[in-house]
């Protein structure tokens, strides 16, 4: 993907820069919001990831400004503080997602990855297949091997996550928000408890674990 | 009555006009006796004229002289005097004053008036030869009259007067006290975190508009500090929060190289620090962002039962492995004005809490109740709890009390959930669960 990052702290859009090439991106850097405007009035990205505070215009302005101009790229913005005010102000100036200042890389990557690929409208689903596991949003059933699962409303919510991405990394953080509406850490191991919940649910009897966990990055449900 | 006698404006304004009532008073008192002496001079000038006259007539004639000129001056006269004349033994001789002999000399006597009976009267009672006695009296319901007059009058003036500066009293109370309470409501507004807030300044400016002036000033200088001082808090949070952003950048660089090493677990622990000191820059940040105050235009109803059942939910798991039982109390319709989320955050640190400074096997209780027609969110354990003299001193930062400080936390926890429901208009209450710690957020009242 051709991506825009527009970021005025130099180590950080080179961290960016090169974190997103290594995985296979072509990241195109502005300094400040008039290059970033302009860059994204006369190129084409997939994706433009914006620092809410740019010199010049900053990043709501640019935003604004490039919707504005019928620009629908996909975007990404960088809250740098973090504050609650940017949270509850919400992200009606067209953001697709954002991210708080300091974030993981891997959490960045997961969320790329998830904002370029709601571009493609996708018809509602209702029902998801991964592997054993089998879930139908509509009379609420889970089953593995054809089994049925019963799952306490919050793991149905974190399995529905996780098959919805069946096969790329789901974050904590990503998990927080779409499950509990939670934008904020509430430090305490909510997400991690009920995954164990859900795994006990799913893999009764001693089968194979279909959730796998990678530490730092998130976790992902095979999707055969 | 309480308010005005607690009211110094109101008390100002009753002493200036009970000090004017009592001036007036004395002036009127003044003015009374004044008269009085008076008349009483003219009177007597009048009785010593008329004795003197009589007397005259004695050098010529002796006493049957002065008999002939009083029964003269009886029967022509005008009777604004009376006389009388006694011989040596005490019985009248001559004149129509009746009364018994005075001694010589001015006195106050009785007469038998004709008409009206028994009155008092001024009389001067002279020597005459062989041992004759005259008495010169005039009625003293003349200046009793003039007295009463000038009473009744200057006791309507009094009363009038009176009426008139209480009245004048009330509104110069109600305007101190409406020009007061403008400045009272900015600082208290002020106290209450809205520093935003300025005392209206009239077009005269009088006193009340210059103490208002240098009020404002004065919060304009605090104000300008305390942005300051946040501003400064700000910077070095975020200043403090890039190196260590980048510290982390590079260590997870150096975790994706690493990879099969002996390295990654080392590296994981080195993230797993930095995260711990930029979750408490994150707790500052909060913290100094919602005593701005400035969060409130973005609230909106929340439905507090919904919230704590949920929290509920997802909390029991957590509850369940540490092995505190858990359970909820909600009943339905618990709306409050606010922000969901930072509610959520301030009850799941009261959760935390509650798992973390509590013996295995503690029970637990959230829930949401009504009281007074406040709604209240709790979380109450079956613990230890918090010494009474602790209970203020936990909710300042950094501060942790020697019985936790080997469990894990950086002390904010309770800081941000007081900053929270300040941030709400809502009070943090810890009270004494007997035994145990009972904590509650209290919500202001909504109108409905």
């Amino acid at each position: 993907m051709r991506i825009l990052v527009a970021e005025d702290d130099e180590e950080t859009a080179g961290f960016v820069q090169r974190g997103l090439g290594e995985i296979g991106h072509n990241v195109v850097v502005a300094a400040t919001g008039e290059d970033a405007l302009h860059l994204g009035l006369t190129e084409t990205f997939d994706l433009i990831v914006l620092d809410r505070m740019l010199p010049g215009f900053d990043g709501l302005t640019v935003l604004k400004r490039l919707r504005a101009a019928d620009v629908t790229t996909p975007a990404l913005m960088l809250t740098a503080l973090g504050r609650i005010e940017d949270r509850v102000a919400g992200l009606d100036t067209g953001a697709d997602d954002y991210l708080v200042k300091p974030f993981a890389f891997s959490e960045l990557a997961a969320r790329v990855r998830a904002v370029s690929r709601r571009t493609a409208p996708r018809e509602a689903e209702t029902r998801f297949a991964a592997g054993p596991i089998e879930m139908d949003l509509l009379s609420r059933e889970v089953r593995r091997d054809g089994r049925p699962i019963t799952l306490q409303p919050k793991e149905f919510r974190l399995l529905e996550e996780l098959m919805r991405h069946a096969g790329e990394f789901v974050t904590r953080t990503m998990l927080l928000e779409r499950v509990w509406d939670f934008h904020f850490d509430p430090q305490t191991k909510i997400v991690e408890t009920h995954i164990s919940r859900l795994r006990s649910k799913l893999n009764e009897g001693g089968l194979e674990d279909p959730i796998e966990t990678v530490r730092g990055v998130g976790y992902r449900i095979r999707k055969t | 009555m309480k308010v005005v006698l607690e009211s110094a404006a109101y008390r100002i304004a009753f002493a200036s006009s009970l000090a004017f009532a009592l001036a007036t008073l004395v002036t009127g008192t003044a003015v009374y006796y004044a008269a009085h002496v008076a008349f009483a001079r003219q009177l007597d000038a009048s009785i010593e004229q008329a004795s003197v006259g009589i007397v005259a007539e004695l050098h010529d004639e002796g006493v049957a002289g002065v008999v002939r000129a009083v029964r003269e001056r009886e029967a022509h006269g005008p009777h604004a005097v009376a006389y009388a004349v006694f011989d040596p033994q005490g019985n009248k001789v001559a004149g129509a004053l009746d009364t018994p002999m005075p001694p010589l000399g001015w006195h106050q006597i009785s007469f038998v008036d004709p008409v009206e009976g028994p009155d008092p009267a001024r009389a001067k009672t002279v020597l005459l030869p062989d041992g004759y006695r005259m008495v010169v009296a005039a009625d003293l319901e003349p200046i009793e009259q003039i007295d009463a007059t000038i009473l009744a009058i200057f006791g309507v003036a009094f009363v009038a007067l009176l009426l008139v500066t209480l009245a004048g009293a009330v509104v110069l109370g109600a305007y101190l006290r409406r020009r007061l309470r403008r400045i009272e409501a900015t600082a208290g507004a002020i106290a209450d975190g809205n520093l935003t807030e300025r005392v209206a300044i009239g077009p005269r400016g009088d006193e009340f508009d210059r103490v208002a002036a240098s009020l404002n000033a004065m919060l304009d200088r605090i104000s300008g500090l305390v942005g300051n001082l946040r501003q400064v808090t700000s910077d070095l949070a975020h200043d403090l929060r890039t190196p260590l952003m980048k510290l982390r950048h590079h260590l997870e660089a150096m975790q994706a190289r690493a990879e099969g090493e002996a390295m990654p677990g080392m590296i994981e622990d080195a993230v797993e620090r930095a995260d711990e000191v930029l979750r408490l820059f994150d707790a500052i940040l909060r913290i100094s962002e919602l005593e701005e105050g400035s969060l409130r235009g973005h609230f909106g109803p929340v439905d507090l039962g919904a919230l704590v059942e949920d929290l509920w939910e997802s909390h029991r798991p957590l509850a369940e492995d540490a092995g505190r039982p858990f359970e909820v109390s909600v009943g339905p319709g618990h709306l409050v004005v606010g922000d969901r989320e930072l509610i959520a955050q301030a009850l799941i640190n009261l959760i935390e809490n509650a798992l973390r400074h509590t013996p295995e096997g503690t029970p637990i209780l959230l829930g949401v109740r009504r009281l007074d027609g406040r709604v209240m969110a709790y979380v109450a354990d079956r613990g230890p709890g918090i010494p009474a003299d602790a209970r203020q001193r936990v909710l300042e930062r950094f501060v942790r009390l020697e019985s936790s400080r080997s469990s894990p936390g950086h002390g904010l926890g309770l800081s941000l959930v007081a900053a929270v429901a300040h941030a709400h208009g809502a009070t943090l209450r810890l009270a004494d669960n007997e035994p145990g710690l009972d904590v509650a957020i209290v919500f202001p009242e909504v109108a409905p």
